[in-house]
């Protein structure tokens, strides 16, 4: 096979990933990693952890050594190398030494962007000021790690709650120091939809991590010292000896726009399916490059290890000169997160997306069990489908809740990405036996009650539309046992036990519209069709019950 | 004083709570609950319980998922 010469710029995830492949594809390359840092191939997702001792040495976080690559493969990395330059006519790299200031140039046959992506830093006056922290590498979260177990950290604010800004809240948490989290958009976590946000916000505030949303920092102010003292936010001022600012990322893409790579419409480096650029022998994966929506075929930019991993895979492939081809179609966005005790996670499009899209979409929210509910360990989910009401596909779907998340999201991630309605979800043979699932898994039952609201057996009403509609005159009835409405109940609700139900329905004025709730949402469909019978005709149900009720109770 | 066991594994929601509802009606103020529990909404049912009835939690324990609490009668 070609001896050829890859140079690959950007030493992680998606770099070392395509170096290991492309050296196992065709042992004849000669492969050169190249990368900034002086940490190569590290657990970057596991940074929040470290932080929160879960993960307790830095050497843990190290998958592998720079040497390590050199034994085990034969690929040549080296650290604290900047590439500064790319020059695809002679193809050639300006390459300089961060230890001695050299440059020297490196020459290529393939060249691989693996440059990743880098926090960003909101403009607020007061920024460089010490103690105020991004959270991506390893030599930062060994400096943050540091402050907090030497420095005694009292009072954390978190900028951005997204979810590196939500995992490292929990973290600091964990430490026991008292972190606020204040976040611009409306809700945390702005790519999954407010009604499952909100739910994550109200359980946050249970753990003591208080939560400001819709609030803008303003600046960073000093202690006397030269490090941060208070953080001044629209909401007022608040007191804070760590600062971490986690707003997003960028794509680090200025070495290839000075060179003539395009850009796409995200921003990121455009590529197509085999992960080339525009320009010949250049390709660029993981965070640096953008992705595709499997769904709406649009350009999108979701920076993710899983996705880093994949990409780097598919670029050594077709690098390689084996004569083997592999593609990336796209993403679907799917993610995951663990909060405390709470996990969630979503895959496809939120509903917001879809109806911004122009779908005609129908939603629901259901809450079951995770496995069978006698067997010790089971706890309550919530499954939020989002499904087009034309074709019946599912577009997306968002699970949380204490119990397993992760394998109905990969299910939904699976469904979605073969193209099944609603309809085939319901028979897909899933496992099962008590210990692991429900005879009918969570997301059949999901499914069901989607085909339910689809047929118009009942009529749902989103709990952030609840307070508008009582304020309108609507009812609501909480049909849960009495000792249940003693413990907890929504505020303004009537209980009517369901059994009771059918003597009862005369105290209830047929002209208003009745919502009815209960814990996970069965016995209120059992009462709807009850009420149903009995005449009523403007009944509807409170989405996802009580348990997914993203508010105050009392 | 008296103690009293209760198996409530394997109940949903509202089974427990009914049952130690139900049980705390034929105790004495001072006796003794005990309640093994594997429905895990019955942590957050049993302390809003015992505040709203003023009666006291003395213990709250999980393991491998069955949830055990023992509560005084106020
Ligand atoms: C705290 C945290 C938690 C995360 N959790 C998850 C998670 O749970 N799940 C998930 O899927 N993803 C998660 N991610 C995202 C994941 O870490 C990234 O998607 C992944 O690291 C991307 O890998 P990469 O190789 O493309 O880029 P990077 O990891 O950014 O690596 C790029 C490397 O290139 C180097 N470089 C850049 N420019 C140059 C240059 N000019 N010359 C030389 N070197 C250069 C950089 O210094 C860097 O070392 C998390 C990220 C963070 C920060």
């Amino acid at each position: 096979m070609k001896s050829e010469k890859v140079l690959i710029i950007g030493g992680v995830a998606a770099g070392t990933k395509a170096a290991a492949k492309a050296k196992r594809e065709n042992p004849d390359l000669k492969i050169v990693v190249l990368t900034k840092d002086r940490h190569v191939s590290y657990a970057g997702c596991g940074l929040p952890y470290y932080l929160g001792d879960v993960i307790k040495e830095e050497k843990e976080l190290l998958v592998k050594m720079p040497e390590d690559f050199l034994i085990d493969y034969d690929i040549e990395v080296l650290t604290e190398m900047e590439a500064l330059k790319i020059m695809p006519e002679e193809k050639t790299v300006a390459v300089k030494s961060l230890r001695t200031g050299d440059v020297q140039t490196f020459a290529y046959d393939k060249l691989v962007l693996a440059a990743g992506a880098s926090p960003f830093v909101p403009p607020a006056p007061g920024k460089e000021l010490g103690n105020i922290v991004t959270v991506r590498t390893v030599t930062e979260a060994t400096a943050i790690k540091n402050l907090i177990n030497t420095r005694g950290i009292k009072d954390a604010v978190v900028v951005g709650g997204g979810m590196i800004g939500l995992e490292v809240a929990e973290n600091l948490t964990l430490k026991g120091i008292n972190t606020t989290v204040v976040e611009l958009a409306p809700h945390v976590l702005p790519p999954y939809d407010a009604d499952v946000a909100l739910y994550v916000q109200k359980y946050l505030a249970e753990k003591g991590i208080r939560v400001l949303t819709g609030t803008a920092v303003k600046a960073f102010e000093d202690n006397g010292q030269g490090d941060v003292g208070v953080v001044i936010t629209e909401a007022g001022p608040l007191k804070a000896d760590l600062a971490v600012l986690a707003v997003g990322v960028r794509p680090n893409v200025d070495l290839a726009k000075e060179c003539g790579i395009a850009l796409g419409a995200t921003g990121a480096i455009a590529v197509n399916e085999l992960m080339e650029t525009n320009i010949k022998d250049i390709y660029a994966v993981g965070d640096c490059a953008e992705n595709t929506n499997l769904i709406t075929g649009r350009p999108v930019w979701y920076p993710m290890g899983s996705t880093a991993n994949k990409t780097g895979r598919v670029a050594a492939i077709n690098l390689a000169g084996t004569g083997h081809k592999d593609t990336m179609k796209g993403v679907l966005g799917t993610s995951i997160l663990k909060l405390f005790e709470l996990n969630m996670g979503k895959t496809g499009l939120s509903e917001r997306d879809a109806r911004a899209l122009g779908y005609d979409v129908e939603t629901v929210l259901v809450t079951t069990q995770d496995k069978a509910h006698y067997y010790p360990g089971s706890h309550l989910i919530v499954t939020k489908l989002i499904v087009d009401r034309k074709t019946h596909l599912v577009l997306g779907g968002q699970v949380y809740g204490e119990g397993v998340v992760d394998k109905p999201v990969d299910i939904l991630v699976t469904a979605i990405s073969f193209g099944a309605t609603v309809e085939q979800l319901t028979k897909l043979d899933l496992a099962y036996a008590p210990p692991f699932s429900m005879a009918m898994s969570s997301t059949i039952v999901a499914a069901h009650v989607m085909i339910n609201k689809l047929q118009g057996r009942f009529t749902g009403v989103s709990p952030l539309d609840l307070k508008e509609k009582m304020e309108a005159g609507a009812v609501l009835v909480d049909v849960r046992s009495d000792e249940e409405f003693f413990l907890r109940s929504i505020p303004g609700s009537i209980n009517i036990p369901l059994r009771m139900l059918s003597e009862r329905a005369g105290e209830l004025d047929r002209s208003k519209e009745i919502i009815i709730n209960c814990k996970l949402g069965l016995r209120s469909y059992m009462a709807s069709l009850k009420l149903k019978r009995l005449g009523f005709e403007k009944v509807s149900i409170l989405d996802g019950g009580l348990t997914a009720y993203p508010f105050e109770t009392e | 004083m008296a103690e009293k066991h209760i198996n409530a594994r394997g109940l949903q929601c509202p089974g427990p709570i009914v049952q130690i509802f139900k049980e705390a009606q034929n105790c004495a103020a001072g006796d003794i609950l005990c309640v093994e529990v594997t429905d895990q909404g019955f942590k957050k049912d049993i302390a809003a319980w015992c505040k709203k009835t003023k009666n006291e939690l003395l213990s709250l324990e999980e393991e491998g998922g069955v949830i055990k609490a023992r509560i005084k009668k106020g």
